[in-house]
């Protein structure tokens, strides 16, 4: 049922509009007067409900999704082994990863038997979904912190491989790594303690 | 110098004046506004933003001349010319302070001092409807010509309580000059009070004040250019400098209607209880006259910011009702009550 339309009387200074448009003056004057103060004081962020972008950031949450990046374990070999899950389970189907076999000699660069030839993300696909990040079985892929992702060509926006591992590097200077995930609880799944992965042990040191 | 060069500098003057006054008054409705509403503005380009304006119009500038298919191609360019030039036009007859004096010469600071100011005003003011129904028409676009339709219906109809307005400023005066109004102004009324008009006509200026408002196309009479209804009404079309030259008509506009108030309400240029030109050396007295003039209109075009972020649009049969029904029966009455005064003063 409509909600019934109470009417009311108007008194003689709404009437005449001019008594509410002079309340409407002072109140609109009072904003004026404070966000003039305010932004006469020096520094970036002065007015509250007003962020200067570039030098005015606000705080993104640590489980952020935004740049992706290829981790490395703490000996500095990539984590990857190209089994291709983020690829399949990608709704936007925006990677591609390509095998190959780590050849004799090459063990200290790779962290498996298999490696990324060529590990292409197609930003202008991505949805930042976070799917490739849950199902990568060696926490390699990550979704990082980075969102300025503009650019001037297309081509551009495609992550290669060693785009994603800079960024896993900047990353890590900065200390914006992300911190290890929570275990979802499954009903009637066994408990067992999962072995901490190296990186996460890495990210608890580096918070300790 | 002779007179035909002091016109010719005073002309260009006033034109160049009015120019960079609209400028500056788009940087202060975005300024204005914004601090209003919890932002901040433009505040990159220059200190404070003040340079805004300037990119603003280099951008109008450089912006493809452009016009739609089936528009009318002269009276799409007519348009915003009429609108403009009479903006620029009104002005003439408006005083922008005393006199000035420079090497013994005496300067009246007013373009043209005309004993019929105020028909002037009002004849070139109402001029302003051709250039929004042209544009309208030439546009070729229903909601451009809905924009000039309301345009036409609300100028006119406002200009009757704003003449009525003016009729009672003219019988207190008993003048039609605008520079004779203003030096009426000096001095005292009824001992204590400023001798302005403010004091003398106070529902006169009430309804002047609405009306102007309406005159001037500003919010809460925007309603020719309403955008939540008519896209942006008379000047949908409309882009480049031919937008410009619109804007920058509405800002002269405002600024005229501001002098008009201040010279026919506020004592023009005379300060209240004090008589600069005792105090001031003649040279600087026009200095001063004009500082005064200038900073009352500033107040009013303030007002007229204010007032556009403060309340929202009307309706359009609230804004004819108002106009009819309330502002011009207030009009007369003003009018009579003038009339009335006047009579047993005698």
């Amino acid at each position: 049922m409509a909600k019934p339309i109470v009417q009311r009387k108007y008194t003689l200074s709404e009437r005449i509009y001019l008594v509410e448009i002079i309340k409407g003056l002072g109140l609109t004057w009072k904003h004026f007067i404070f966000n003039f103060k305010a932004s006469l004081k020096p520094g970036p962020h002065t007015v509250p409900t007003c962020w200067q972008y570039p030098w005015d950031r606000r705080e993104i949450a640590p489980i952020f999704r935004g740049e992706h990046m290829l981790s490395l374990d703490d000996k500095g070999r990539e984590k990857c082994i190209a089994c291709g899950m983020c690829a399949r389970i990608c709704p936007a189907q925006c990677i591609t990863v390509k095998k190959g076999k780590v050849k004799e000699g090459e063990e200290e660069k790779y962290a498996g038997k298999f490696y990324p030839v060529s590990f292409e993300i197609d930003l202008l696909r991505c949805i930042f979904c976070g799917f490739c990040e849950e199902t990568c079985p060696k926490n390699a892929i990550v979704l990082g912190q980075g969102y300025e992702l503009a650019q001037y060509e297309s081509k551009e926006c495609v992550l290669t491989k060693d785009k994603l591992i800079e960024n896993y590097r900047s990353a890590l200077e900065s200390g914006n790594l992300k911190p290890p995930r929570k275990k979802v609880p499954v009903a009637g799944a066994k408990e067992k303690k999962p072995a901490k992965s190296k990186v996460q042990k890495k990210t608890e040191a580096q918070e300790a | 110098m002779n007179d035909w060069t002091i016109a010719i500098i005073k002309v260009v003057f006033i034109w160049s004046w009015t120019l960079l006054i609209a400028t500056i008054m788009t940087w202060v409705e975005r300024r204005g506004s914004a601090l209003i509403q919890d932002r901040l503005g433009p505040n990159i380009a220059g200190p404070f933003g003040l340079f805004q304006p300037l990119a603003d119009g280099i951008k109008l500038f450089t912006k493809e001349e452009f016009a739609p298919k089936h528009a009318h191609k002269i009276l799409f360019t007519l348009g915003p010319v009429l609108f403009a030039v009479q903006a620029f036009s009104a002005y003439a007859v408006i005083p922008f302070g005393d006199k000035i004096v420079i090497n013994a010469k005496e300067i009246v600071l007013q373009v043209a001092d005309v004993n019929i100011g105020f028909l002037f005003v009002l004849a070139v003011g109402s001029l302003a409807v051709y250039g929004f129904v042209v544009g309208g028409w030439g546009s070729n676009n229903k909601y451009s010509l809905l924009g000039g339709l309301r345009a036409t219906a609300q100028l006119l109809s406002y200009e009757v309580p704003l003449g009525l307005a003016m009729l009672a400023v003219c019988m207190t005066y008993s003048s039609f000059s605008l520079r004779e109004i203003s030096l009426d102004q000096a001095g005292t009324f009824l001992g204590f009070l400023p001798n302005w008009g403010f004091f003398k006509q106070p529902l006169g200026f009430l309804v002047f004040l609405v009306a102007a408002f309406a005159e001037a196309n500003r919010v809460p009479f925007d309603l020719p250019e309403a955008e939540s209804e008519l896209v942006a009404g008379y000047h949908t079309e409309y882009g480049g400098m031919r937008l410009g030259l619109y804007l920058f008509g509405e800002y002269v506009n405002l600024y005229t209607l501001s002098a008009l108030m201040v010279t026919i309400y506020f004592g023009a240029w005379h300060l209240p209880y004090i008589d600069m030109s005792a105090y001031l050396s003649p040279f600087a007295y026009g200095i001063a006259s004009f500082v005064v003039f200038f900073l009352k209109c500033a107040f009013f075009l303030w007002l007229f910011v204010w007032v556009r972020w403060t309340i929202p649009r009307f309706r359009f049969d609230q804004l004819m009702g108002l106009g009819w029904k309330s502002l011009i029966p207030l009009g007369l009455l003003n009018l009579f009550v003038t009339a009335f005064f006047i009579q047993i003063s005698l």
